[in-house]
């Protein structure tokens, strides 16, 4: 166990705006601070004492620009993690402890922010950030189609069925129904439904792609000790890993482990750093940019494999109250929203302070994961109290 | 739009004008490599020397897109993307359209390219463009 990382960091606050996509009836700065000021006033902290901003995935805000709004005296930390998709959601948190642990800030701010009118698509964006002329002539212009040449061989080489994308999204939805936060809020979904959509890029119909939303998002991360003192109950960071390995990478689709979300290394270092396993987690948010990468997710962080993937990935085991693993508790990216997965690290804190929409009786570890397919990606798990006695 | 000459895969594009396949092998201990590098990973070798390689292989994986994806104007949808190990190159993976009858995709089905364009915009990509063999 990396004793330094392990409960030494807790959220303290959350904030969140989301609209639908290209709805916003604010900019996205002001978005952005809306959020971080929510954030910092369920901690009962003054926004101008967050002292560290770290972001993902193209944020064009820098935190710089936020200073005057938010009144902060002194900024000491200022980053966003390298690489374009989701892959960096959980290492923000990461980088954030680093700076909180290593004393180069003392409250830092996780932070996602995305209005299309400000900055565009984030399909569009998140391809931007890879495409080349191999692409281009290959016809290759959106996520969507990279990540289903991948579902397509997860599906037809190594035989997973493709019934677990349909479950999987079937789980998203029966908690996005019963979330009066998410988009798809009272909301049915069902086999029908998601049979009669139209295809995207096969195997993918609309449903196995997620939404876009506008809005921001904002964790406020402080030392333990400080969270402690402070309105809400931590939530502890137990663990974070981030990257990848040899053969995976932005390598033109000549990844070796083609099929999987590319987290081999990421999970193998994150079991090693908490000395946790699959068994001890409690209820998961699995970032699904596409339904199939969200499946390979739960097969590359141990929850089952290739062979058992249809027996784990059924509706009823990925469902609050009652499932093995529930997943996506408040909808996920498909629906609950889409502001570029920070969504889904918000839920893992109000699930285990128990305000979820969808609560896990008991739950004291959340699994977030972010990015599957990304060139880079990154894991966290997040603990109550409780889960370390 | 001219490809910069300066890129690690500058002679791929040069030999695409002419007509041919090429694609980059370590010097020293023979591994190849796509993306192309102008160092080998493997060995440290800075000698990355470019083969002629038939535009033949394996359908590694693949996709038909219905959604018509902004820059696709000029391929009409629907459209059949490939990921092609080349049997030439080790294996090393291409991605290129399917042309013509698509009936018989499936990862495994054997494929050859011929050299054409891709439109994108107001622009002419050139790529290989694979069919099925037999």
């Amino acid at each position: 166990m990396n004793k330094a990382l392990f409960a030494t960091t807790a959220v303290a606050g959350i904030g969140i705006r989301q609209f639908k996509r290209g709805q916003s009836p604010m900019s996205e700065r002001t978005a952005l601070v809306h959020a971080i000021v929510d954030a910092c006033a369920e901690a009962g902290l003054d926004p101008a004492d967050v002292d560290g901003f770290v972001s993902y995935g193209d944020d064009k805000n820098e935190p710089v620009r936020l200073m005057p709004e938010l009144g902060t005296k002194e900024l000491c930390w200022s980053q966003a993690v390298f690489g374009g998709g989701g892959g960096g959601i959980a290492a923000a948190f990461g980088s954030a402890a680093a700076a909180i642990l290593t004393g180069q800030a003392s409250a830092v701010i996780v932070f996602r922010a995305l209005v299309q009118g400000h900055s565009g698509r984030l399909s569009a964006a998140v391809m931007a950030h890879h495409l080349n002329d191999m692409m281009i002539a290959a016809g290759v212009m959106a996520p969507a189609q990279v990540c289903a040449m991948r579902a397509m061989r997860l599906f037809e080489h190594h035989g997973v069925p493709t019934s677990t994308a349909e479950e999987f999204v079937k789980a998203c939805y029966y908690h996005g129904a019963r979330n009066p936060d998410a988009v798809a809020y009272g909301q049915t979904f069902d086999h029908a439904q998601y049979a009669a959509s139209r295809m995207i890029a096969e195997p993918f119909h609309l449903f196995d792609c997620s939404r876009e939303n506008d809005g921001a998002g904002a964790v406020l991360l402080v030392s333990a000790e400080r969270a402690r003192d402070l309105r809400k109950p931590p939530v502890y960071l137990l663990g974070v890993t981030q990257g990848t390995e040899k053969g995976w990478g932005d390598l033109a689709e000549n990844d070796v482990d083609y099929a999987s979300a590319g987290f081999a290394s990421v999970v193998r270092r994150l079991w090693r750093q908490t000395d946790l396993t699959p068994a001890d987690i409690d209820c998961a948010q699995i970032y699904e940019n596409f339904s199939a990468q969200g499946v390979a997710s739960l097969i590359d962080h141990g929850f089952c494999g290739y062979e058992d993937a249809a027996e784990f990935v059924r509706m009823e085991n990925l469902i609050a109250p009652g499932g093995k693993l529930p997943i996506n508790t408040a909808g996920g990216n498909t629906a609950q929203g889409f502001i570029h997965g920070i969504g889904i690290a918000l839920e893992s804190v109000r699930q285990l302070r128990g305000e979820s929409a969808n609560p896990v009786p008991g739950a004291r570890t959340c699994l977030l994961a972010g990015g599957p397919g990304s060139p880079t990606v990154s894991s966290a798990i997040f603990g109550s109290a409780a889960a370390f006695g | 739009m001219a490809h910069s000459s300066i890129e690690a895969d500058a002679p791929y594009w040069a030999a695409l004008d002419e007509g041919r396949l090429v694609m980059p092998r370590c010097g020293h201990c023979g591994t190849w490599h796509w993306p192309a590098v102008a160092r080998c990973g493997e060995c440290g070798n800075w000698g990355v020397e470019w083969h002629d390689v038939a535009p033949e292989g394996t359908v590694f994986t693949w996709t038909r897109t219905w959604h018509p994806f902004g820059g696709t104007e000029g391929i009409g949808t629907p459209f059949v993307t490939l990921v092609v190990s080349i049997d030439g190159a080790g294996g090393k993976r291409l991605m290129g359209l399917l042309d013509g009858d698509d009936a018989g995709i499936a990862i495994g089905a054997k494929v050859k390219g011929v050299v054409g364009q891709t439109r994108f915009g107001d622009r002419a990509v050139p790529s290989f463009h694979w069919h099925l063999a037999n």
